[in-house]
């Protein structure tokens, strides 16, 4: 038997896979004897079996989760997502959480034709699917509310507006739901930012149009447009920048000097990465968060193949 | 009548033996040799002005001219080689061409001649550090960092990493402690081949424990300089605090280099605890100091040996508390792992137990961070952005007409 043992216990929860509390308890012992090879235990859910979900076999399952596979690998209980993204973001709060995770409902009662005793040997290709999930952080959003305001007034007449000519020529705005921040300048376009979720920035965005309607002014909501999304992810081992930096001169910028991390200039898709010694990735410039995922799931062998064999 | 001046004032000169018609107001020669008789003639025949010729266009500007010199002139400060000084200027003149650079303020400017010079150096494996450059030009830092992104993005110039080794030699060439003089006591007198080569020992026992990626360079070098020089001699020297240390050679203590030698001092104690023949002594990180020539020579062994060298970890870097495998009731695990690594129960990604700490970057020894919040619950994830959005919600954050009349009294808008 080939490296295969992470089709073991963390089969059925795309959660910790250090999260030994399954309801495989029965199978541990078995597997844990033959249990030697560091590099097997790390989140790779590429090589569980994905035989009972329709339309996915395992030659395509690789290409499908290099593109937008993600929700396949994310729900081998086989329960199809609500909409394309959220079954994503519901699971990767279980992945990329260092805090402690309960088994959620779906999983915990599964037990389809899976079984830990047949484990699928991964190509190559896949077993460097990261099954990390970067998390979105931050959408920055403008959109042109096509009139002019008087900034002084809506600084009067609105509660959560703060206005100071002298310093920025702005009113900056702010709502609590979703926790997100404005700026309203007075040619009438409008900046949001601090929303994690496209959907979240939409929504803020259209709730300040409406704060700005309800104090007079003829404000529409014309191109809407997302300008910069920013995600983050943590790949669980510390990271030799000054290595990285040699490997991959072309792309990278790295002086400690200036800043700790090593800013990663990829070119395709056009995303910046802030590589951290502690293994965490910030990724920015991105118009659209497949971008995000993809640059991630580059950058991931490149880094993988940076650690130190134990 | 001179066409460059419109002055009457025509001179017939002599340039040695060559009769010349020259403008006395402005000096433009109008004829040479010849003595013309009608105006046509004399326009025909005068000479191309400068002003006019291509000349012109090769002139550079004096702002140019002036970060030329600069550029120059900093070579020449830092004593490099002359093939930097070209590359330096052709840098610059390149740089200056590109409008993200023409039309910045003259401090930008100031700073792009000493970028240029900074990435020459760097390219030549030239252990400059920003540090010194921005002292050399009363530059900030920031602004410095700046000019020197955009340079090397806009001239798409690979810089190459700032060798630690060139720059310990460096670094230490700045310390006067190899030449008696009068202001240094003769305990602090040292070899400079033997201190330099410590060093850079435990420079390099810096970067193999995670403590040299991500930090400025060099407060490291500093900390690893004092280190060596102290175990050099630890009799005499283990009394003097590093900030003495830095004022009688002369060099600037930077403050993250305390904390370096902290880190330093911690590793090598770890390392300690596994030479056999120190494990009776209870070292302290004093008491350390004295075998650090021990220490490095079998710096390899000890690394592994004292510590964890597993680089991954389960959920949490610290004190998850015993997830994974090594919970209660797995004890097979441990047994057919433990032959390579004593001590260190390892199987795959998971914490390592028992005293041995983790081989880790200090940032994940000793998170600072909180723990990021939950993810957005089930029902964010829905959202489509176009949910209705009711009044009153946006009528909370309207001001009522009592609070207007409030603030306009107040504010006097």
């Amino acid at each position: 038997i080939k490296d295969d043992f992470s089709t073991g216990p963390h089969l059925f929860t795309p959660m910790s896979p250090y999260d030994v509390e399954l309801p495989i308890q029965a199978t541990k012992d078995v597997f844990h004897s033959q249990f030697h090879q560091p590099k097997t235990f790390h989140t790779d859910y590429s090589s569980v079996d994905l035989s009972f979900l329709p339309d996915v076999t395992q030659d395509n399952t690789e290409q499908s989760l290099s593109s937008d596979g993600h929700e396949m690998q994310k729900e081998p209980d086989g329960s199809v997502p609500r909409s394309k993204y959220s079954g994503v973001s519901e699971d990767e709060s279980n992945v990329s959480h260092t805090a402690a995770t309960q088994p959620s409902p779906e999983t915990s009662g599964v037990c389809p034709p899976l079984t830990p005793m047949t484990p699928i040997t991964p190509a190559s290709s896949a077993s460097e699917i990261s099954g990390i999930v970067p998390q979105l952080q931050n959408i920055v959003s403008t959109v042109n509310l096509a009139c002019k305001l008087d900034l002084k007034n809506i600084a009067l007449h609105a509660r959560n507006a703060e206005y100071n000519p002298k310093r920025f020529a702005a009113v900056i705005m702010r709502i609590r739901e979703p926790r997100t921040t404005a700026l309203i300048f007075s040619s009438g376009k409008m900046v949001c930012t601090g929303a994690k979720s496209e959907e979240q920035s939409r929504l803020a965005a259209r709730k300040y149009a409406r704060v700005v309607q309800k104090l007079g002014f003829p404000a529409k909501f014309l191109d809407f447009k997302i300008q910069n999304m920013v995600g983050s992810c943590d790949v669980r081992f510390p990271i030799r920048l000054e290595g990285l930096v040699l490997m991959h001169q072309q792309f990278s910028s790295y002086e400690p000097e200036l800043f700790p991390g090593l800013i990663y200039r990829m070119v395709k898709p056009r995303i910046v990465l802030l590589i951290f010694v502690s293994g965490k990735v910030v990724l920015t410039g991105a118009k659209d968060r497949s971008e995000i995922y993809e640059a991630f799931e580059n950058i991931y062998p490149i880094l993988k193949g940076f650690k130190k064999p134990s | 009548r001179c066409p460059g001046c419109g002055s009457e004032a025509l001179v017939e000169d002599a340039l040695y033996a060559q009769q010349q018609l020259v403008c006395a107001a402005c000096g433009c020669v109008l004829a040479e040799g010849l003595l013309t008789t009608t105006y046509s003639e004399e326009e025909h025949l005068r000479e191309v002005a400068y002003s006019q010729s291509t000349g012109q266009k090769e002139q550079l500007s004096r702002c140019l001219q002036r970060g030329i010199r600069r550029v120059q002139d900093l070579c020449k400060v830092l004593q490099l080689p002359a093939t930097f000084e070209e590359t330096a200027v052709s840098y610059f003149q390149r740089a200056f061409q590109l409008p993200a650079f023409h039309l910045v303020s003259l401090e930008k400017k100031e700073l792009l001649g000493g970028c240029c010079v900074f990435v020459t150096c760097r390219q030549h494996n030239w252990p400059l550090t920003m540090g010194t450059i921005c002292s050399l030009l009363y530059a900030k830092q920031e602004l410095f960092a700046g000019v020197f992104l955009s340079l090397q993005r806009e001239l798409g110039l690979s810089v190459p990493a700032l060798s630690l080794a060139d720059l310990v030699k460096t670094h230490l060439s700045s310390f006067q402690l190899f030449q008696p003089s009068a202001n240094i006591p003769a305990p602090f007198l040292e070899d400079k081949e033997k201190l330099v080569a410590r060093t850079m020992g435990i420079v390099e026992l810096a970067s193999k424990a995670w403590l040299v990626t991500g930090r400025h360079p060099v407060p490291v070098v500093t900390a690893a300089a004092f280190l060596a020089w102290q175990s050099l001699q630890p009799r005499a020297r283990l009394s003097c605090p590093l900030a003495r240390f830095c004022k009688v050679a002369g060099v600037d203590l930077p403050p993250p280099a305390h904390l370096r030698l902290k880190e330093l001092l911690e590793i090598l104690l770890g390392m300690a605890s596994q030479l056999t023949w120190l494990r009776g002594f209870n070292l302290d990180k004093k008491t350390v100091v004295k075998h650090v020539g021990d220490l490095l020579q079998h710096r390899v062994f000890l690394l592994k040996n004292a510590f964890c060298q597993e680089e991954e970890w389960a959920d949490g870097a610290t004190g998850q508390g015993s997830r994974g495998q090594g919970s209660p009731g797995q004890d097979s695990p441990s047994s057919p792992l433990v032959t390579k690594k004593k001590g260190c129960p390892l199987a795959g990604k998971r914490q390592c137990e028992g005293p041995l700490r983790p081989l880790l970057p200090p940032c994940l020894i000793h998170p600072r961070k909180r723990l990021r919040p939950a993810a957005p619950s089930t029902s964010d994830s829905a959202l489509t952005g176009d949910e209705p959005i009711s009044d009153s919600e946006i009528e909370q954050y309207l001001r009522s007409p009592e609070e207007i009349q409030a603030f306009r009294k107040a504010k006097a808008w």
